[in-house]
């Protein structure tokens, strides 16, 4: 037995180099492209994929998305790449993690990320390549939404010290808007009115949440300070005085707002929803607004999209809950996640062009398919099977009276891209994937806040911090000390065991004289 | 051949643990905590704490919460400890056990099962600070019942006797004589339930709806945003955790740990 077990052991060591060397054979040949993307944020495969209802591997396993690229890769351009795939929860962790010195070819951060990463000069633009129209492998400029093609090509940002468009280092990925998800049988259409003003008023006390970050909270204590002027703009804008872009522009200043006034007066609006609030939450929403602990959630369309199946859809149709999205008069925000190349010398055009086609092969638009099929969010990318998918997945059954034309032209293009929908969905999962164009209007993109940061992250320390009045604090401190100091004088001073049995009163210790022995 | 190792020579990997994943992660935190955005000797992120009422309250918080906790979980802890330490039973390890096995099944699991029976009950959302510290004792107690029942049950039985030879009844055997022998154990729970309480925001997130901040949780969100008042806060907490150590005597208990230090 001893032998064997030897006889293992050094056929291992004698292979082991042997695997080694040839590995590294096949690194020499392959590309390695490193995507750096948030958690749950690509067809993993398995079978909550798409593919799964549709083709299986031999073994009965889905695909993944990073599978199939690879084979692609080989296919198309006859070059072998690895991708080595890893995953971020956070915009921060992610900036940390470039921070601490590791390298990507390729990230995914949400749009206020891109923009911090570009002022501070960390990416690379796409190649001329990228653009090329032509080519019809080019599939991202060829399928995205022209609707996000515009906000790409006409926003600007700093790029060091000087100016680019956003289109020119970053691809879109997924995008959607916040609004909130409410439960239509506690919270009225009048209540509703009221726009996000609603999560200070005492009729949802206990039953509302926000998000457990600055950025969408400060954006809700914005619309709730600016809420006359944004809804004179949007009179302005339905009184034909306003142009579409101008009001927009206009809603987009006011929720950039972040001098010292502004965020002094956002302090004040969101400690007072901190007392209405159930409580801040980053994931247990969704799962609070299904089981009915709470009746109105801040949500990203998304999650919104996500809470409704979950909620409606249950095995034996009993506890089923219908949910509903809503984006509120004054504001909304409209966010996007998208692919940008950080900046790294030791690239090869080799590394950046599987970068590029990475970001292509993802926008195809079966692949965008499976992809939001997966993960819930919505994609930058149209086209006529993204169209399909989504008749597929709300088209009316025929003959309901009640169906109404919803129109996504304005996402989609030029071309008949309406659903007949079944009325509610204008309220529901299609209305929060595809809000309405006019919807559209009034949602900003939130910038980064540059050199006010420091001051919007102060604001949430002093949201979340507790609060003591200062006498409280003078006189816990002065126990503190007056314990500690004690404590110190019982070690140091008196030595005195409290535990030590000490003689009952009466009882008198008597010291013992040493006996002295005369005789 | 013959391959010799002193005793010295099996310390070398704890070493090697010590040095790289305590000490110099450790002075990391210290040239975060008293440096700026450029790396810039400085004492603004001190004077920024300690200047901040908001910063200051949360770490009175924090240690109001800790403290609770840990007396809670001592008060219920010390006579499961001493009944299970000191009966005849046969079934004793089962029901010990039982008090331990919830720190094999995972912590989240536990906090949000814990959280679905506090919605059950009506009380998520409506008690805040009551259940993060309810989340902390449940949480923590297996922390506490180990260390206790480990220094009882180790107290030799005749000292008992002998107190009541000299008189003592039930009570004041108890105060006088098993008291004091468990003191390690006391001590080593308290350690081990005290700074988690300040720190495991998991539970105030999670029971507390975000609405209760304890320290912990400012060290992760500035963290994300700003290391060094982060290490800063970290390295105050660190300074009150040891100051509190010290105090009570947990550095000298070696001398008759009886087995607490787990």
């Amino acid at each position: 037995m001893k032998r064997r077990i030897f006889a293992l052991l050094s056929a291992a060591v004698m292979v082991l180099p042997m695997t080694a060397m040839l590995t590294a054979c096949g690194e020499n040949d392959s590309i390695l492209l490193r995507v750096y993307n948030w958690e749950e944020y690509i067809d993993e495969g398995g079978e909550g994929s798409y593919e799964y209802d549709y083709e299986v591997n031999e073994d009965g396993s889905a695909p993944s998305l990073v599978e199939d690229f690879e084979a692609w890769y080989e296919e198309t351009y006859g070059t072998p790449v690895t991708v080595e795939y890893s995953t971020f929860g956070t915009n921060e962790d992610m900036y940390n993690q470039l921070k601490l010195g590791y390298t990507y070819d390729l990230l995914c951060p949400s749009e206020y990320m891109i923009m911090k990463l570009a002022a501070e000069d960390m990416l690379e633009p796409y190649s001329e390549d990228f653009f090329d129209e032509s080519n019809e492998l080019n599939y991202y400029v060829n399928n995205v939404s022209p609707f996000i093609k515009e906000k790409f090509d006409t926003n600007t940002m700093a790029v060091g010290d000087s100016e680019a468009t956003w289109g020119e280092y970053a691809a879109g990925y997924m995008w959607g808007t916040t609004g909130l998800v409410y439960n239509p049988e506690f919270i009225s259409e009048e209540q509703l009115e009221m726009g996000w003003e609603l999560m200070l008023d005492e009729s949802v006390a206990g039953k509302v949440t926000t998000k457990d970050n600055v950025r969408d909270s400060y954006f809700v204590g914005l619309a709730i300070l600016f809420e006359d002027e944004l809804l004179s703009l949007k009179a302005q804008h339905a009184a034909g005085e306003l142009s579409d872009e101008d009001y927009t522009a206009q809603v987009t200043d006011y929720m950039n707002r972040t001098d010292e006034e502004t965020v002094a007066k956002v302090q004040q609006i969101l400690l007072e929803m901190k007392d209405n609030l159930f409580g801040f939450e980053t994931d247990t929403g969704k799962h609070d607004m299904v089981v009915g602990n709470i009746w109105l959630n801040f949500a990203w369309s998304g999650d919104a999209v996500y809470a409704m199946d979950v909620a409606e859809d249950t095995e034996d149709g009993e506890g089923a809950v219908t949910l509903n999205y809503y984006i509120p008069e004054e504001a909304a925000n409209l966010w996007f996640d998208g692919w940008v190349i950080p900046k790294d010398e030791n690239r090869t055009p080799e590394v950046k062009h599987a970068a590029e086609a990475f970001v292509n092969f993802l926008s195809a638009p079966e692949n965008a398919v499976r992809n939001s099929y997966y993960i819930g969010y919505t994609s930058v990318i149209a086209g006529d099977e993204m169209f399909a998918y989504m008749e597929d997945t709300y088209s009316a059954e025929d003959g309901d009276e009640t169906a109404i034309d919803y129109d996504l032209g304005y996402f989609f293009g030029e071309g008949d891209y309406v659903i007949s929908a079944p009325a509610e969905q204008a309220e529901r999962q299609l209305f929060a994937q595809y809000p309405p164009v006019d919807t559209m209007l009034r949602c900003a993109v939130m910038d980064y806040y540059g050199e006010n940061d420091e001051r919007i992250n102060e604001l949430w320390t002093q949201i979340k911090g507790e609060t003591l009045d200062a006498w409280a604090i003078a006189v816990i401190c002065v126990a503190v000390v007056l314990i500690a100091g004690f404590a110190v004088y019982v070690k140091l001073g008196a030595k005195t065991d409290f535990f030590r049995p000490r003689p009952k009163k009466g009882f008198k210790l008597v010291a013992q004289e040493p006996v002295s022995y005369q005789r | 051949m013959k391959l010799r190792f002193s005793r010295k020579t099996l310390g070398i990997p704890y070493a090697v643990f010590l040095v790289c994943f305590v000490i110099i992660p450790m002075l990391v935190i210290v040239f975060y905590a008293f440096t700026d955005d450029e790396m810039h000797f400085s004492f603004v992120n001190f004077v920024k704490f300690f200047s901040d009422p908001t910063k200051l309250s949360t770490i009175v918080y924090s240690l109001v919460i800790a403290l609770l906790s840990t007396a809670i979980t001592l008060v219920i802890a010390y006579p499961v400890a001493y009944i299970l330490a000191r009966s005849k039973m046969q079934k004793k390890y089962v029901l010990l056990l039982l008090f331990v096995t919830p720190m094999w099944i995972n912590f989240v699991l536990r906090v949000n099962a814990l959280r679905e029976i506090l919605a059950w009950a009506g009380m998520l959302g409506e008690a805040n600070y009551f259940n993060t510290i309810l989340g902390m004792v449940c949480d923590f107690l297996p922390f506490m019942i180990l260390p206790l029942y480990t220094t009882i049950s180790k107290i030799d039985p005749s000292l008992y006797e002998a107190s009541a030879d000299l008189g003592g009844n039930g009570f004041t055997t108890f105060t006088r004589v098993t008291v004091p022998l468990s003191m390690p154990g006391i001590l080593s729970g308290v350690t081990m339930v005290f700074l988690p309480s300040m720190t495991n925001y998991v539970v105030s997130d999670m029971l507390g709806n975000s609405k209760v901040t304890i320290i912990g949780k400012f060290i992760e969100t500035y963290f994300g945003t700003d290391w060094h008042m982060g290490s800063m806060i970290a390295l105050i907490l660190l300074v009150i955790v040891l100051a509190s150590t010290l105090l009570t005597g947990g550095f000298q208990s070696e001398n008759n740990a009886r087995g607490a230090n787990l």
